[in-house]
């Protein structure tokens, strides 16, 4: 049977359909599920085995981005998304997704999925939202279900506030050494691995987000949230540069991470 | 603890931690160095919500970190200003806040937070504001100026604290910004039986902008018996209008809604053929008809002109649809709302199509003055950098938040632009060529009897009197209540329920509420069944008290009309009680003949449909065309360095500088189907010519939307602007490969008032500039076989500021939605490897007459505009595109660049650029398509139908093989180094080098200040 992914919609998230497109593409069912059936019950998370939150603007980021709809999930569907994780489904939260996870305390998270926050996606040093296309690395180290076996793919961000940050430089080291540093920005003309941690010029790392950090996941490493989109390279012909590529024209590098986490349900 | 309703100020602002910016106030401080030359310190910025609410002091306290302030990076404070906690006080504090009434879309994302938390709180009320904190203000600047920078007096307020009062600790405190109580009025009856210059005043004290004879054509409808009759059986004043039949009359025959100037009857003269002719309306024989002649050859147009944006059929499972719109008055006054509004409510055209389109790319013109501009700027409006920040800054929220990428659009900038800014928003929209029900989406299918639901936004007194006001020029009294401020989460929560309302079947008509309000989407759907019962104490509100005629007129945003049958009222409001949209329903559509309108069972409008649509009395104008005199342009025999120069000039030019920093910041990607973005070339930093999307994920047949634009032709001859401007449209088309087979257009008409009349002298004139545009988009069109399917025109942009006359330059956008057949074959416009062969398609005449480079040169004191504007030869050009066409489908072109403004030599630059690499070529080839021709006609004429391609070296027979027949001339190869070379017979005639012409380039409009 294909496995089941669960899509969420409402209030301002706009990347559903490609994300539940890529989904597709590799091999899953998706469903669109707007936030409210899930609160109200007529839909549930049990009934699948991958759960997505796409990009998109909830509530317009005001307040701060993911801020309102990671306190609907924090207070309206708190013990059904720690039933989730905790019973080992994977969670994949892109952009605002990532935002949202990090803002309801998912990500990069504990042991006792306690939900509460311990890092911030701050904004962009430039100041303001930018689509560009970069580079990113993953740490072959890291338990992430979501990047395994990836060294380097080519996304877009289509953020303003994307900086990984937080308040305790010890979580940061604690963090990396649990591989949950798992996507960074990396300069395209170095060879892999170069990942670093001193930050990288503008616009290579288009946020200065510390460490370069484009994307964590938590200790199960089934939980991963990514600020690049990796949805929007699912063929070659959406690459930034594709016209000036010789290659043979189909999926694109994104796909992988759907891969991924599809093999791992299967 | 009992709790009462109090108001408490939650503050935030970022924490200073060692490596983390307060973005907020150093974007500040940039914007103020590089649009008013301010240099400050620092800045930092608080905001700010004030909330009404019964809230006891444990629940205020926990607030703080569950809503408002993030825990990790942000300090927040309920109990103290932030103000007194910085460690040097600050020398200048400067809180700005909404104007009672004006949309907060914060604020209302605040309450919403607040409702998650304590949902019981349903009385509470949000109100936001910003506070900026600088520190070492420069001595001559007063607190008032940095203040004047920040906020807009139109919207919002603010509050000041100089140096004195904030060591003092004296800061600035605006109170809660409370919604203004309105007054309920009556519904009330006006007079009509009295003189005509009494008719005229009532028109104007009004601002119904109805002439005089619209005004005899509405008293006569009060004399006719039989009206007499049905009225007073309905219990209304028989033989007067109520001022809510008066304002919706005027709503529906304004220049904005009715387009009177294109269906107007217009003696046109001509001095210089001696031609005098009558036109029975622009709209019917120029623009209708020449679509609906090709309407004969083509299978592909559905649904044209009559519905909210024109569709297409594009396969056997979709169709598309394309709109575009100006938001040029409300972005005068407010750039930000202005804009905002512009691009959500051009969305709502696209959902309001057929059942329901969903839009999945917008396409953004604007027309500004010059950035740089330094002369005075008339009381009243703003400067074109603040202009141009805000209308970007507003169709950037409208774009990115609502989740559709802004694919594609242009900058131009004139002075003439600083009266009235030119906001072009358009969408493309999508929709399944049949719903599950087996119904064709594109047809609207209404009965009498259909539930008339108000979905979406409430009700104010924001926006009453837009359609009117835009009817009419700007002045110092331009009204307040015309400015809007979208909101696109609101609208995106209705766009999600709409759509699966349409699927699900649910729907059986639907129209956007903009311009107008009810009165127009109730009274333009009653059209199809023959009529409509709307009762007006239904219509949710804002505030409590509107009077009849304003809940009629109100143009609030954020709301769609739909009719809904009466056994699926249920499931429709479920599906809305589920998106958390509100779905109200407002009365029923009949076949009564009537629109009747009630507020509860108080009659408030009995308007005839024949009436309210077909009862406007035809506009009779005059044109006549004398061609205007210019100074010649004046050029010189430079050296080769010294026309390297020229071109390093002309690149840095507003009008051909890369706009990358501002077009970065919308999200051009959304949807994952950008195939051709903005931007392309090594470094994706080289300009595109058209977008290519592949909108149905994993497919790759495509769609291609450009456009063309050259308002600065019409000062030589508008019928060469119309033109060119179809013409740039196809061409940039053409370089990504667009499908010459099926290629649809929409016309943006921006005229200043054509009409004749004391204040408008020279409107004869304005109107044969015109008729002429009309006929190039005629000819051109259906040389083209590129029929219109929609389009608009927005006929007032003038601005009468302090007694002066400023009119924009008759302007004529033309955007195209195309076919790709395969976005895998799509080509883009930088070079790609050094060795690449260079050619030029088209022929370059002497064409320099309000060029560029005519402007550049009159700019810096030498000569006029004057000399041939770029002509078209439609068959030639059709000849070439065809030819390119079908090298591209077999690979044979490595890019493709169109030559338009800065012609020749601007084109290789930029094809340079994105191939981070020069270029040498020989110009004499092209010597022998005219005579004439000189250097700079050559390097910077804009000839029309030229296009710059680049061949591989092992390709060139083939590729010349398809382009036989075309004019086709070789002009050199991409190089390995940076120098872009250009020799005439040999000799060196212009020497350059790409990497400082990029630089040129990019520095002009870079908005972050200093690169």
């Amino acid at each position: 049977m294909r496995p089941r992914v669960a899509v969420l919609s409402g209030f301002g998230i706009n990347c559903e359909l490609e994300t539940m497109a890529v989904f597709r593409m590799a091999g899953a069912e998706a469903d669109r599920i707007h936030l409210n059936r899930l609160v109200r019950g007529e839909k549930k998370l049990s009934d699948y085995q991958i759960m997505a939150i796409p990009g998109g603007f909830s509530f317009g980021d005001h307040l701060g981005s993911g801020r309102l709809l990671g306190n609907r999930l924090r207070f309206g569907l708190r013990e059904q998304v720690r039933e989730f994780v905790t019973s080992g489904k994977p969670v994949i939260g892109i952009c605002n997704g990532f935002q949202v996870l990090v803002k309801m305390g998912l990500l990069p998270g504990d042991e006792d999925v306690s939900l509460s926050q311990t890092a911030s996606l701050a904004l962009n040093d430039s100041g303001q939202y930018e689509n560009r296309w970069t580079t990113l690395e993953f740490d072959h180290d890291s338990p992430c279900i979501w990047t395994s076996g990836m060294d380097r793919i080519r996304v877009p961000v289509r953020h303003g506030e994307g900086k990984f940050v937080t308040n305790d430089n010890s979580l940061m080291d604690k963090w990396a050494k649990s591989g949950q540093l798992v996507a960074r920005y990396v300069d395209p003309s170095k060879q892999y691995p170069s990942a670093s941690d001193e930050i990288l010029p503008y616009p290579i790392s288009p946020n200065q987000s510390w460490r370069n950090v484009a994307g964590v996941c938590d200790p199960t490493g089934l939980v991963f949230g990514i600020m690049p989109h990796p949805e929007a390279n699912h063929s070659t012909w959406l690459g930034a540069t594709w016209t000036r590529e010789k290659k043979e024209q189909g999926e694109g590098e994104g796909m992988q991470i759907f891969h991924n986490a599809i093999k791992y349900v299967s | 603890m009992p709790t009462t309703q109090r108001t408490t100020l939650f503050e935030v602002t970022t924490k200073e931690l060692a490596g983390l910016t307060d973005s907020r106030g150093e974007r500040t401080r940039s914007m103020l160095s590089a649009d008013y030359g301010i240099d400050v310190d620092s800045v930092r910025v608080i905001l700010g919500y004030q909330v009404r609410a019964e809230i006891s002091d444990t629940e205020a306290s926990s607030l703080v970190y569950d809503l408002f302030a993030d825990p990790v990076i942000e300090h927040g404070s309920w109990e103290y200003r932030l103000l007194e906690k910085f460690k040097h006080p600050p020398t200048v504090a400067i809180q700005v806040g909404y104007k009672p009434g004006v949309t907060d879309n914060s604020g209302q994302a605040g309450l919403d937070g607040l409702m998650t938390l304590f949902p019981a709180l349903t009385s509470a009320s949000v109100s936001t504001s910003r506070t900026y904190a600088f520190w070492g203000v420069p001595p001559e600047v007063s607190p008032e100026q940095l203040a004047v920078a920040l906020y807009n007096p139109m919207i919002e307020r603010s509050s000041v604290s100089g140096p004195s009062d904030c060591s003092k600790g004296h800061w600035p405190d605006l109170e809660f910004s409370e919604r203004p109580s309105v007054e309920f009025q009556n519904p009330a009856t006006v007079d009509l039986e009295v003189s005509d210059e009494d008719l005229i005043r009532i028109s104007q004290d009004g601002l119904l902008a109805l002439n005089l004879e619209e005004m005899r054509a509405i008293q006569s409808h009060y004399r006719d018996m039989s009206v007499r009759a049905s009225r007073k059986k309905n219990g209304l004043t028989p033989n007067r209008p109520t001022d809510a039949e008066l304002e919706c009359l005027a709503q529906t025959w304004s220049e904005h809604c009715s387009h009177k100037i294109f269906a107007s009857k217009i003696r046109h003269v001509d001095i210089q053929t001696g031609e005098e002719s009558v036109i029975d309306s622009l709209f019917r024989t120029h623009i209708m008809q020449p679509t609906l002649d090709i309407q004969k050859e083509v299978d592909w147009l559905l649904s044209i002109f009559h519905d909210n944006s024109g569709v297409i059929s594009w396969n056997d499972k979709w169709s598309v649809c394309i709109k575009a719109e100006t938001h040029n008055s409300p972005s005068a006054l407010d750039p930000f709302g202005g804009a905002i509004t512009g691009i959500v409510g051009v969305n709502r055209d696209i959902l309001g199509t057929g059942l329901g389109a969903r839009p999945i790319a917008n396409t953004d013109v604007f027309c500004f003055g010059p950035p740089d501009y330094s002369g005075s700027i008339p009381e009243g409006l703003f400067h074109p950098s603040r202009v141009f920040r805000g209308v970007h800054s507003g169709v950037r929220s409208g774009g990115n938040e609502s989740g559709i990428p802004t694919v594609n659009g242009s900058i131009v900038f004139d002075e003439r632009f600083i009266g009235k800014p030119l906001v072009f928003c358009g969408t493309i929209g999508i929709m399944p060529r049949r719903l599950p029900d087996g119904r064709e989406s594109h047809i609207k299918t209404p009965q009498p009897g259909d539930v008339v639901y108000m979905v979406g936004g409430r009700v104010g007194s924001d926006g009453i009197h837009g359609a009117t006001f835009s009817s009419l020029e700007l002045t110092e009294e331009s009204p307040s209540s015309a400015v809007q401020i979208g909101d696109p989460i609101t609208q995106k929560k209705m766009l999600d329920m709409i759509i699966e309302a349409r699927d699900a079947g649910l729907i059986q008509v639907i129209t956007d509420n903009g311009a107008g309000g009810l009165s127009s989407s109730v009274g333009e759907m009653a059209e199809l069944t023959g009529g409509a019962d709307l009762d007006l104490s239904k219509v949710p509100l804002k505030q409590e008290g509107l009077s009849s005629w304003e809940i009629l007129v109100s143009e609030s945003q954020e709301r769609m009309t739909v009719g809904v049958r009466p056994s699926d009222s249920e499931d429709f409001e479920a599906l809305a009680e589920l998106h958390e949209v509100e779905a109200t329903a407002v009365g029923i559509f009949t076949d009564t003949g009537d629109f009747f309108v009630r507020y509860g069972e108080i009659p408030v409008a009995q308007l005839p449909i024949s009436f309210l649509h077909d009862g406007c009395p035809q506009l009779s104008l005059d044109s006549e065309w004398i061609p205007p005199v210019h100074d010649p342009i004046s050029t010189s025999e430079l050296s080769p360095e010294g026309m390297g120069a020229v071109l390093q000039r002309l690149m840095s030019r507003p009008n051909i500088a890369s706009k990358e920093w501002w077009v970065r910041s919308y999200d051009h990607e959304v949807i994952a189907q950008s195939v051709i973005k903005p931007f392309c070339g090594a470094n994706s930093d080289a300009p595109s010519d058209a977008a290519v999307i592949a909108p149905i994920h994993g497919g790759t047949q495509g769609l291609v939307v450009s456009n063309g634009i050259s308002p600065r032709y019409s000062d030589i001859d508008s019928y060469a602007m119309a033109a060119a401007s179809v013409d740039e449209a196809l061409r940039n088309a053409v370089c990504v490969g667009v499908d010459l087979d099926m290629i649809a257009g929409l016309d943006n008409f921006c005229w200043p008032d054509p009409v004749e009349s004391e204040k408008t002298p020279d409107g004869r004139y304005k109107l044969a500039q015109l008729v002429r545009a009309n006929r190039a988009l005629d000819d051109v069109c259906r040389a083209y076989r590129l029929p219109c399917i929609s389009g608009k025109d927005s006929m007032k942009n003038d601005a009468t500021i302090g007694g002066e006359k400023i009119s924009v330059p008759p302007t004529l956008l033309f955007s195209l939605l195309g076919n790709h057949i395969d976005v895998r074959k799509a080509v883009s416009s930088d070079f790609k490897n050094p060795g690449d062969l260079i050619f030029l398609i088209g022929q370059t005449h002497q064409e320099l007459g309000a060029s560029e480079i005519s402007y550049m040169l009159r700019d810096e004191g030498v000569g006029g505009i004057g000399g041939e504007v770029p002509q078209i030869d439609t068959d030639r050009n059709m000849t070439s595109y065809r030819a390119i066409s079908s090298a591209m489908k077999k690979g044979l072109i490595q890019s493709a660049h169109d030559c338009s403004d800065g012609g020749l030599a601007v084109a290789l630059a930029e094809s340079c650029f994105g191939s981070n690499s020069g270029a040498k070529v020989e110009i004499s080839p092209i010597y022998s398509d005219s005579n004439g021709l000189d250097v700079w006609g050559a390097l910077f004429g804009e000839s029309l139908g030229r296009i710059l391609v680049s061949v591989r070296p092992s390709e060139r027979e083939s590729f010349e093989a398809e382009m036989a027949g075309s004019t086709c001339h070789y002009l050199g190869q991409v190089s390995d180094d940076d120098p872009i070379l250009v020799t005439m017979r040999g000799e060196s005639v212009m020497i350059s080098s790409m990497s400082t012409l990029r630089e040129s380039w990019k520095g002009t409009l870079h908005g972050g200040g200093k690169v």
